[in-house]
């Protein structure tokens, strides 16, 4: 089984997990699926406070998770501000490669 | 290390000296705008410690003081929590739920979002036109951490993620 295999599933379950979770959660966007070392999510949802910026936090892999993960929460409105530019991305993510998730649509 | 990493080790220590210097104010019974100060910064710190590893820019770091709710809004992702608490990530999510008002309060003492209204550092006036100090300001923040269940939790749950953060988030 490939790495690219092996982190598309283990980060799929996890957006499958955040949504079964979590009512308020709107979307899940998956930055650089390519990355085969940590998995970055910026997660939409009205719930969490507007920062003006995407605060992104690290946590560790550990024995059931084997990949660092980078979490930041945003607003369905900073979503759209990213979209046009007008905030910016934590250091190194771009919009060049994103997987989007939505209740509807996570399959795993 | 790499220039995060003495970011994050930079954070983390001014973090665990801003609460040491919080548990000193607890027992001497400093004024709570003093407990609170210290308080508001140990927690901002060790927010910032853990944003800086997630590449969060430098300057939104610097410019913000708002890191701790969302830092409690997201714990729950951290799975190595699960083995200290003893809950699932959907017990931990509905735990730290509860805690989020006091968090927000804490948050809040920063002078820069207390909106000229009470805060541990600088004198404000109040809705009657009267100038006040913080050292006069009695604080009913400081009762919920110390009195209820909640208050009791967070502080406990920070004392743990600043005693135990190279095991936990790193």
């Amino acid at each position: 089984m490939s790495q690219n295999h092996n982190v598309v599933a283990a980060a799929e379950s996890l957006i499958q997990e955040h949504f079964e979770q979590d009512p308020h959660l709107e979307k899940v966007i998956w930055i650089d699926p390519n990355q085969t070392k940590e998995i970055r999510l910026l997660e939409i949802t009205p719930e969490t406070f507007p920062a003006g910026a995407v605060l992104s936090f690290y946590f560790p892999p550990d024995e059931e998770l084997p990949y660092a993960m980078k979490i930041a929460e945003i607003r369905p409105e900073e979503w759209q501000q990213i979209l046009r530019n007008e905030i910016p991305l934590p250091d190194g993510w771009t919009l060049e490669n994103y997987k989007t998730y939505s209740r509807e649509t996570i399959t795993v | 290390m790499t220039d995060w990493q003495n970011w994050r080790t930079a954070f983390l220590r001014q973090a665990r000296s801003d609460w040491d210097a919080y548990q000193k104010t607890v027992e001497f019974e400093w004024p709570s705008c003093h407990r609170l100060h210290y308080l508001q910064m140990a927690t901002e710190k060790l927010s910032k410690a853990l944003l800086v590893a997630g590449d969060t820019k430098l300057e939104n770091l610097t410019g913000t003081h708002a890191a701790f709710v969302n830092f409690i809004r997201i714990i729950c992702n951290n799975r190595k929590l699960k083995n200290i608490l003893g809950m699932k990530r959907s017990q931990q999510m509905a735990h730290f739920n509860q805690l989020l008002p006091l968090a927000h309060e804490i948050e809040l003492l920063a002078p820069a979002l207390a909106q000229n209204g009470p805060n541990p550092e600088y004198p404000w006036k109040d809705a009657s036109g009267n100038v006040l100090a913080p050292t006069d300001h009695p604080f009913r923040l400081i009762q919920q951490l110390q009195k209820t269940r909640q208050g009791i939790q967070l502080l406990k749950h920070i004392d743990i993620f600043l005693k135990r953060f190279e095991e936990l988030f790193m």
